[in-house]
């Protein structure tokens, strides 16, 4: 009997849940299966795999596809790098401390979109601060054309990017160290292990569990990276700095192809899922 | 009863209310409810898109930019419009305009308001070396060159535009096609743009990049602000945008008010005749689910209406798409310019939506994708064209 009260006590929380993020997901797995067409009324016919099939010999899904990986796997580590770095350095105290620990959130205070148009207009080839200041102390002889070349324009993106989330990833880091109890330190001092090794022996090993679920989130921000290329490249030059989600609401938004888009993100959904599975089993097998 | 009229406020914002407490005073039985969408074009669509394919009743009166009546019409989103609207009705529009709203024979949305783009340059510039504004692209090349080696001033570019992968980069493109008398579609109905005059147009701006140098590699980056806010700073000679830019460049604070002029773009030489302003604009439709399609097109008319217009531009500056209107002396003193800029608009035209209907956003986007491949010589013009072509014809499934 208080079993059955306990399933009762949940079926609220299951049916909210099921609303909001179980039926869409649905939705759009059947719409990937169909023939959607707008015209009229909207008719829908049965289409199979045709437009999984028609994904393998999409050139833009796949210069799209591997964009996201490329950005995901290269600008997570350097901000678990980065974040790390700036979480050991606002966990001292020093003078001024609180300030520091303000500025180092500004950056991810910033809206996304607001952010890259900020870049962009640093970045600009002939006006830009970055320019200006390279070229007044010599070290360039002529504009960089940052997000006019490739893969330059990639590059230009990803340290928005980290210059945004390591901020992030610090705080998240922050909250793991500030419970790694002191005394630890402290006995580690008597057996003699001091900086470095303090770090390596105490730290790092302590701040496992916070710097998993930091990589996770990030990493999942990361392949759903949007606003960034859409206000900082737009996705260029050419699909240079294209990613899966500015291609899924290209075929979504701009297109209307509503059946084939929901496709594109099906296999984004299914790759990000599969990598979240694989990451967390691989924790698992560690603890 | 109630009409929803839904248009953005940020072009003819200060304007719409005023128009509308007209309207309702003329007819005291409708009330126009005004639904403020965003003014991203792009946000528009997805709405408009939501609100269609729901088919829902309202908006009844829908504000449509130029490149989409054809695919509306062509989904049956948009009422036609023929028993509303006579042929005497629509002789004083610009035809380029109405020609965007023709579908099968019928017309779909009437203009309301209209831009094009321009050659902006530096009238001082031009009588410091003793040219004429260029009417060709041979011309404006050959200038730009002698200013800039003459100038000496490693800051001064002969020619930007906004080349960054969007929209205007094919109206930049579509204007160099139609000036070297080419079409984007043949006389057969297929897409036309890897013959001739299509390989010169592309091959003209590689090379004005590349070969003659007047134009920075960052244009490739530039979409219109970026672009004026370098001509503004007096460092071009020679820019091709929308009129949009025009008070900003004349404006009290604008370090080139009095050294800037603009003309009509170019055409390549022997091709006179070309015409080569790419127009954009507004046009009002009703949609098709709307059960008051008779006041609707009421409200159509007064607010395409001759006066409607004049006022529109006399307050907002977005110039009339009714070619009476511009001998109006009210406008010329309102917005000197609109003589000028309506001269451009007569020898403009429309970008191929009516033909591309529904499949028109995806066209655009094979042409920008092709066209900057080939600015960025990833593929020779020839190469980036045919590809364009045998993808576009296969989007059209032909």
């Amino acid at each position: 009997m208080k079993r059955e009260a306990g399933w009762w006590l949940v079926l609220p929380a299951c049916a909210v849940v099921g609303l909001t993020l179980l039926a869409p997901v649905l939705y759009t797995a059947a719409l990937s299966f169909a023939n959607y067409s707008l015209a009229g009324r909207g008719s829908t016919s049965w289409a199979g795999v045709s437009h999984y099939l028609g994904l393998l010999g999409d050139e833009e899904f796949r210069v799209s596809l591997v964009n996201t990986l490329v950005f995901a796997f290269v600008t997570v580590p350097a901000e678990l790098v980065m974040g790390l770095a700036l979480a050991v350095l606002i966990h001292r105290s020093f003078r001024g401390r609180g300030l520091v620990r303000l500025a180092v959130l500004f950056p991810w205070a910033l809206p996304t979109a607001l952010n890259a148009i900020m870049w962009r207009w640093m970045y600009n080839t002939d006006y830009g601060l970055f320019n200006a200041v390279l070229l007044q102390a010599g070290l360039i002889e002529q504009p960089v054309n940052w997000l006019g070349t490739i893969p330059t324009a990639m590059i230009s993106m990803m340290i928005v990017a980290v210059w945004k989330t390591s901020s992030f990833m610090a705080l998240l880091l922050l909250a793991g160290l500030q419970a790694i109890p002191e005394e630890l330190y402290e006995s580690g001092q008597i057996d003699g292990a001091t900086g470095w090794a303090a770090f390596r022996r105490i730290t790092l090993p302590l701040l496992r569990p916070s710097i998993l679920v930091a990589v996770l989130l990030r990493g999942m921000d990361a392949f759903r990276a949007f606003e960034l290329p859409m206000n900082l490249t737009g996705g260029g030059p050419i699909n240079t700095t294209e990613t899966l989600s500015l291609y899924a609401y290209k075929v979504l938004f701009q297109f209307v192809d509503f059946d084939y888009g929901s496709s594109v993100v099906m296999v984004q959904f299914l790759v990000l899922f599969g990598l979240s599975v694989l990451y967390i089993r691989a924790l698992r097998a560690e603890t | 009863m109630k009409l929803v009229y839904a248009i953005s406020p940020r072009e003819v914002g200060a304007v719409t209310q005023q128009l509308l407490d007209r309207f309702m005073a003329q007819h005291p039985d409708i009330e126009v409810e005004w639904l403020k969408v965003p003014g991203v074009p792009g946000e528009q669509h997805s709405l408009y898109v939501n609100q269609l394919t729901g088919a829902s009743s309202t908006p009844d009166v829908i504000a449509l930019d130029v490149i989409w009546p054809g695919e509306f019409a062509a989904n049956g989103w948009v009422a036609p419009l023929d028993t509303y609207f006579t042929r005497d009705d629509l002789r004083d529009f610009l035809p380029g305009m109405l020609g965007a709203a023709v579908q099968n024979g019928k017309i779909y949305a009437i203009p309301l308001y209209i831009n094009g783009l321009h050659l902006y340059y530096r009238k001082d510039l031009l009588a410091k070396y003793g040219f004429e504004p260029p009417r060709t692209w041979e011309e404006l090349i050959h200038q730009a060159q002698v200013i800039v080696q003459g100038e000496k001033d490693p800051n001064l570019r002969g020619f930007v535009s906004m080349w960054a992968k969007i929209e205007g980069l094919f109206m930049n493109y579509l204007q160099f096609l139609w000036g070297a008398g080419g079409r984007f579609f043949g006389p057969d109905g297929r897409v036309a743009v890897n013959g001739p005059e299509g390989v010169k147009a592309l091959q003209t701006m590689v090379d004005m990049i590349y070969r003659y140098r007047i134009a920075p590699e960052s244009v490739l980056t530039y979409r219109p602000d970026d672009a004026r806010v370098l001509f503004q700073q007096g460092r071009a000679v020679f820019m091709v945008v929308q009129d949009f830019v025009w008070p900003m460049l004349t404006g009290p604070d604008s370090p080139v008010k009095d050294k800037v002029d603009f003309t009509r773009v170019p055409y390549f030489e022997g091709h006179a005749e070309a015409k080569t302003t790419a127009l954009g604009g507004w046009l009002l439709a009703i949609n098709a689910n709307s059960r008051h399609k008779k006041e609707a097109a009421e409200l159509i008319r007064f607010l395409t209406s001759y006066e409607a217009m004049l006022r529109t531009a006399v307050v907002t500056g977005n110039l009339p798409a009714r070619s009476s209107v511009y001998r109006d002396p009210e406008l010329t003193r309102a917005f000197p310019a609109a003589l000028k800029q309506f001269a451009d608009f007569e020898v403009g035209d429309v970008r191929p939506s009516a033909v591309a209907g529904p499949k028109y956003p995806q066209l655009s986007e094979i042409m920008q994708v092709e066209v900057t491949s080939a600015l960025y010589r990833r593929k020779t013009p020839q190469q980036a064209l045919n590809d364009a072509a045998s993808r576009i014809e296969a989007l059209l499934g032909r």
